[in-house]
């Protein structure tokens, strides 16, 4: 942390209940080192005790804290202000769109939560399915006995900056699409179903901004890709196929 | 306290685009930018005039080949359209009873577009003949 | 209720517009939505125009006159500009739908983008001097 030290204005949006929402700006003297994070809290701590936001790891592992900093969604615990602002300057801090506010920067993120369950969204992985590590061939096979937790935080960024999501409440979104490529739907006719559908994967129109904006190497419209090709590839082998392919344990369990 | 407000879920999964519009809307893209290479090259590079005026016009559609692909291109043309616009409508979340209506009415119009068309290029093709 | 107003509704197609905090790539969803319904709503209008072929030379010759005044042909420009920055940014879309060139897509938006501009210079150009 430097020495120095600047005087920001930061403007966080406010909505309590069914009242109109509005911004309260805050002067504040920080660091320019110091995270957006840190910033908001000083503000609850000092200035405005009803200032409601999330906020857990500080680390970027947890995904809590996602908001919309100067229009683009950041995780504020890894956003250093003198990256979004300068001596003087204002921060804009707003909740991520496309989901309900509960309060001020808080939002229901329930509706990501419970789809990801719906498509079986692994949240721990064989490390041989790291793909920022090494290239996935590249892995020994005796390495698959190790697992990590999956890359995705369930921060909810990529879903507030997807256009789709912002016109259609019933898209899947990049979060959710990208854990189904990662369960596989070859393996899962529920899961086939759900996402070969007005819903899916091909509300996607290609803006990438999901991949933009996420701060842990998911790459969702890579995935949305993959999912793609996933699904039509199923879709063509069962043209051909009379009986769906069965499960094995093994695989069900995965 | 504020009660925390009910979250959105996905809805049963609904049956409005599938991998198979999907396809054909990729598929007719790369097929309608050769046609139209094609079409602007001859159209407008080869033909003597460029095509400006009309006996060139039934001239140009006496050459057989030249109606084939001006319907093929006409029917990639009409469906590419039209699947993306519907696409774009469903970006939008109508219900399921716009979206039936908005699909029809455009099945509608691409099948009579593509008739028309047809048609058109046989009434051009046939008073070449008849001149 | 105001929790409404975070929450996707169709009202909100306007951000699909608006570029502001977002990336290059968003620009190319923009440009290829834009691009397609001025093109769809010329591929009809074209289709309307040609009937007048099936209505004899007058008809089609005098109309040919009407639009060879500058805004008719700055409208000619923005169809062929549009069908350039369509096609060519479909491909785009089509490659990385197919999972090719997923990690250098921005790289070939920029690339495609260019030779689109270009060739809309080229249009430009052929067309204004030959008036």
């Amino acid at each position: 942390m430097s020495m120095t030290k600047w005087t920001i204005t930061i403007q966080v949006y406010r909505q309590k209940g069914e009242a109109l929402p509005h911004y309260d700006e805050f002067k504040l003297e920080v660091d320019p080192d110091e995270y957006v994070l840190d910033g908001v809290e000083r503000i609850w701590a000092f200035n405005d005790r009803t200032v409601c936001f999330r906020h857990a790891c500080h680390h970027s592992t947890c995904g809590a804290c996602g908001m919309r900093v100067n229009g683009v969604e950041k995780l504020t615990c890894i956003t250093p202000i003198r990256e979004v602002t300068q001596n003087g300057g204002k921060i804009k801090i707003e909740p991520l769109r496309n989901f309900p506010v509960i309060s001020d920067l808080v939002v229901d993120m329930g509706s990501l939560y419970s789809n990801m369950e719906r498509v079986g969204a692994q949240s721990v992985l064989p490390v041989t399915e790291a793909e920022i590590e090494r290239p996935l061939r590249s892995w020994p096979k005796e390495d698959s006995q190790y697992i990590r937790l999956s890359d995705c935080i369930e921060c909810g960024l990529c879903i507030s900056a997807c256009p789709i999501s912002t016109t259609s409440e019933t898209y899947l979104g990049p979060a959710v699409l990208a854990g189904a490529q990662q369960k596989g739907v070859r393996l899962d006719p529920n899961l086939l179903r759900l996402v070969d559908c007005e819903d899916g994967p091909w509300r996607c129109h290609s803006a990438f901004e999901c991949t933009a904006v996420c701060p842990s190497f998911v790459d969702p419209a890579r995935r949305i890709m993959l999912l793609r090709q996933q699904i039509v590839l199923e879709r063509l082998t069962r043209l051909f196929r009379s009986e769906p392919k069965k499960m094995t344990v093994k695989e069900a369990n995965r | 306290m504020t009660q925390a407000p009910k979250s959105i879920s996905a809805s049963t999964p609904k049956s409005g685009e599938n991998s198979w519009l999907w396809l054909l809307k990729l598929v007719t893209g790369p097929f309608i930018i050769i046609f139209m290479l094609v079409h602007f090259i001859v159209n407008h590079a080869i033909a003597s005039s460029g095509l400006l005026n009309y006996s060139d016009i039934l001239t140009y559609y006496t050459i057989w080949v030249v109606p084939v692909m001006e319907i093929i291109f006409l029917g990639l043309v009409v469906s590419h359209s039209l699947l993306g616009l519907r696409s774009i409508i469903i970006d939008l979340h109508p219900s399921r009873g716009v979206l039936a209506v908005i699909s029809w009415l455009f099945l509608i119009i691409g099948v009579s577009a593509f008739v028309y068309g047809t048609w058109l290029i046989t009434v051009i093709v046939s008073l070449r003949v008849t001149l | 209720m105001n929790i409404n107003r975070n929450q996707p509704s169709p009202g909100k197609l306007l951000q699909w517009f608006n570029p502001l905090g977002r990336k290059l790539s968003f620009s190319g969803f923009t440009l290829n939505r834009v691009s397609a319904l001025g093109l769809t709503l010329y591929l009809y209008l074209h289709l309307i125009v040609l009937s007048l072929l099936a209505q004899g030379p007058n008809a089609y010759d005098n109309f040919l006159k009407l639009i060879h005044n500058p805004w008719f042909m700055f409208g000619e420009w923005l169809v062929v500009a549009a069908g350039l920055i369509h096609g060519l940014n479909g491909l785009r879309i089509a490659l990385t739908s197919l999972g090719i060139v997923v990690p250098q897509q921005k790289q070939m938006f920029v690339f495609l983008m260019v030779i689109a501009v270009i060739g809309s210079l080229i249009f430009a150009f052929r067309m204004f001097t030959t008036f």
